[in-house]
């Protein structure tokens, strides 16, 4: 009894194992699944800084980083034309990550934290590839670029311990964000859309945009509450975003840090778009509409346009959140994404499309996903946001106007036809707020005009790409974002006959189990030592 | 020799399946991203684990009846025993688990699903005929102008393809995410330092809407160069992005 009793324990004590180790390798899923690659902490022994080293990086520097930086580190190197935000200019003392004061220098370990992990949101990649002595000897070129690094040779550090987030920290930051007038650049909403950012943008050498704090994958310098504290604390040299170690208490910044570490939210990419039928009720056409919240979000990310000349190297849209519903009618998308401004230009609109093949693939051949081409058509609905007539003026979208939807056809870029007025059957508008586009795009599931619309069908994986254009980006025809294929499917209701089939199962089962049972009692395994 | 019992037997037959499930569908993932260095996880494919799942089953099978000994074990777990409270209770689950697995089974089966469809491509289709005999005019120049090639190539890399392929020739650009069908990472070995200098000029000249169907060109962000890049430039992109992602091409093999 003890042995079975230890037995059984054991089993039970493995189960345990195995279900933590699920829910440990769950959570490691989680964290791989999203695009961000953590702020690398530890920094290893420092090497000498000798000229010997300085030497050694300047070679290293001329063989990785002149590209971007410059020969002479003015972060105006030739591939620097197709990057935004620009590379660093080590000239000037423009370091953001730092763990020093504001106005200061970094310390040697902040510089190696950069380099080893990259900056995300920008092309600075990690370069724990290369060696820490050659890391070491690089960061030690960069700093001959700037004086200051000679005359503050010991800068203050803001030294960062950890503190544990709390509910009552979170909304204790929540109200110091607006005490402290956080939104004036971040915005109420912290899309990176307050007024001032706006209002600030040309005063600049450089545009810079506040960041998005929703977006998690966009942090400078990591997004670990440390992190931000970090950054709340000694704030980024040369741009608005300054320093809080004077105005705020200590306790009051982890309160902040907590407060933004609580909005940012990671991508919740998918492949497929899963459209939900809402039976017997009409599809909502406004953008806030409640009845959205049924449909489960996807978030997909977006690319600049780089496959044909004119390029867009320097996208501002990187994400957009796709929700659907269908009835026994219609089909009806909402999309949304971040957008800092709704200012439109001359030609420069905010806008977006959605394409379709014209046709349900049969096979794996799609048309190409940028456009369609010769062999393969798709099918476009496009909206733009308002624009008075006017040249030259910079407008803001009014939130009551709510834009122009066209449906297009496409095969190649070259080779686009709007749909004469007759087939035009896509209806849809356009909110803005907070900073945030909503867009809705209403159609019939079937239409008449079969040869150039697609024809939904429930239950058939449907390609679907998007496309975004922000008009504050001088966003226009190919200047725009872009995404993949991806797919979309008319969820099937689950038919009632599945239930029959489960019960049919389960009454199987059981019979064969008892009938085994009963079979094993009649007939018991013996041994032959037993049976004499 | 003497005899060992082990009435838990069936119990214990169970867990070391339910054990394998567990480590095919949530560690293995993580054990491959580890050993092959990847950035994501490398889920088992599911025809993969059916396969593992019924040699698992058999394997169990097998090892109860080794012995008739074992088999009158195995089967005997499930005859009922006075006084034995924890294998009473274990059999019961048991008797009730089976039904609802089934019945689980066959839901899970007859649910209409939206899985992702399968994409299967070939990275690597035929050089076309047009692009075989070509050559690279800057291979077989001085050490001199070799240098300034690469050096030019480099440029025009870090310009034109750094947004996708990375500064290190990685694939892992600031764009690389954007797309399903990632940017190839030239670093590693069975990529461009499996071919020749003109399998990558035909490839940068006429990108994804080269390839031939089965490469899925409809999927593929790579633009097609020929409109924007000269011959030459090419060719020197080509020697600038071996010497960045540190591999050499393939060599010819001397047919004389």
């Amino acid at each position: 009894m003890i042995k079975e009793f230890k037995c059984c324990l054991f089993g039970f004590g493995l189960i345990g194992v195995s279900v933590g180790f699920f829910g440990l390798s769950s959570e490691v899923s989680a964290q791989a699944s999203h695009l961000f690659r953590t702020y690398k902490h530890e920094v290893p022994q420092k090497l000498p800084e000798t000229q010997e080293a300085v030497a050694a990086g300047k070679k290293v520097y001329e063989k990785r980083c002149w590209y971007c930086h410059g020969i002479e580190g003015r972060g105006d190197g030739p591939a620097s034309k197709t990057m935004f935000p620009k590379p660093r200019n080590f000239t000037r003392n423009e370091y953001k990550v730092r763990s020093t004061t504001f106005g200061s220098v970094p310390t040697d370990e902040d510089l190696f934290r950069i380099v080893t992990s990259g900056i995300e949101g920008t092309a600075m990649p990690f370069w724990y590839t290369i060696s820490e002595t050659e890391r070491w000897q690089v960061l030690y070129y960069v700093k001959t670029f700037n004086e200051q690094f000679k005359t503050e040779t010991s800068p203050k550090v803001v030294s960062v311990v950890s503190v544990v987030s709390t509910p009552d920290s979170v909304q204790r930051g929540a109200e110091l964000f607006k005490e402290f007038k956080c939104f004036e650049c971040h915005g109420d909403d912290a899309r990176g859309n307050g007024p001032l950012t706006v209002a600030l943008q040309t005063e600049w050498g450089m545009p810079y945009r506040a960041r998005d704090l929703t977006k998690a994958w966009n942090f400078k310098g990591g997004n670990a509450g440390e992190d931000i504290y970090r950054t709340i604390s000694t704030g980024f040299n040369e741009t608005p975003m300054g320093s809080y170690l004077e105005k705020m208490s200590d306790e009051d910044r982890w309160h902040v840090a907590h407060y933004v570490k609580s909005l940012a939210k990671d991508m919740m990419s998918d492949v497929v778009v899963k459209v939900k039928l809402v039976e017997g009720e009409e599809l909502p056409t406004e953008p806030s509409d409640e009845a959205w919240n049924k449909a489960t979000p996807m978030e997909l990310p977006l690319a600049g346009q780089i496959l044909v000349s004119p390029r867009q190297w320097t996208q501002s849209i990187d994400a957009i959140r796709v929700r659907a519903l269908y009835n026994s009618n219609d089909i009806a998308f909402l999309l949304e994404w971040d957008d800092s401004t709704n200012k439109q230009e001359d030609v420069f609109r905010d806008a977006v499309s959605v394409q379709f093949p014209t046709k349900i693939p049969e096979s794996l051949k799609k048309p190409y996903f940028a456009m369609g081409d010769s062999s393969g058509a798709v099918n476009l609905w496009s909206w733009k946001a308002y624009w008075k007539e006017g040249f030259g003026a910079i407008v803001e979208a009014p939130e009551t106007e709510p834009g122009t939807v066209s449906e297009l056809n496409a095969k190649g870029v070259k080779n686009i036809t709007v749909q004469p007025p007759e087939s035009q059957n896509v209806t849809g508008k356009g909110v803005y707020q907070n900073g945030r586009w909503k867009v809705v795009f209403k159609r019939s599931l079937q239409t008449e005009d079969a040869k150039n619309d697609l024809q939904f069908e429930i239950g058939k994986l449907i390609p679907i790409a998007f496309a975004i254009w922000d008009g504050s980006n001088s966003d226009v025809a190919g200047l725009k974002s872009v995404s993949s294929w991806y797919y979309v499917i008319l969820e099937k209701p689950v038919p009632k006959t599945v239930f029959i089939y489960v019960l049919f199962a389960i009454i199987m089962g059981a019979s064969i189990e008892v009938w085994f049972i009963a079979r094993l009692r009649r007939f018991p395994p013996k041994l032959e030592e037993e049976q004499e | 020799m003497a005899k060992k019992r082990s009435p838990y037997l069936l119990v214990k037959v169970i867990f070391a399946v339910v054990c394998l499930f567990l480590f095919l569908k949530y560690a293995a993932p993580k054990v491959f991203q580890v050993l092959m260095a990847k950035e994501h996880l490398m889920p088992t494919p599911s025809t993969l684990m059916m396969w593992y799942m019924i040699m698992g089953v058999l394997a169990g099978l097998v090892y109860a009846t080794t012995s008739n000994q074992k088999f009158a074990d195995f089967l005997g777990f499930l005859l009922p025993e006075k006084g034995a409270m924890v294998k009473s209770f274990i059999r019961k689950m048991l008797f009730f688990a089976f039904p609802v697995i089934i019945g689980w089974f066959v839901y899970t089966w007859s649910i209409p699903g939206a899985a992702s469809p399968v994409e299967l491509r070939i990275q690597h289709p035929t050089l076309p005929q047009e692009f075989e005999k070509m050559e690279n005019p800057f291979r077989n120049t001085d050490a001199e102008t070799q240098r300034k090639c690469i050096e030019e190539g480099k440029i025009l890399f870090q310009t034109n393809c750094r947004p996708c392929h990375g500064s290190k020739a990685d694939g892992n650009g600031p764009f690389a995410n954007s797309f399903r069908l990632r940017p190839i990472n030239f670093q590693d070995p069975g990529t461009i330092a499996t071919v020749v200098d003109n399998y990558l000029f035909w490839r940068i000249k006429e990108g994804g809407p080269g390839l031939p169907s089965e490469a899925t060109p409809w999927d593929s962000a790579m633009p097609a160069w020929k409109d924007d890049l000269k011959d030459d430039e090419v060719w020197k992109i080509i020697m600038g992005e071996y010497d960045t992602a540190g591999v050499m091409p393939r060599q010819r093999e001397k047919t004389e």
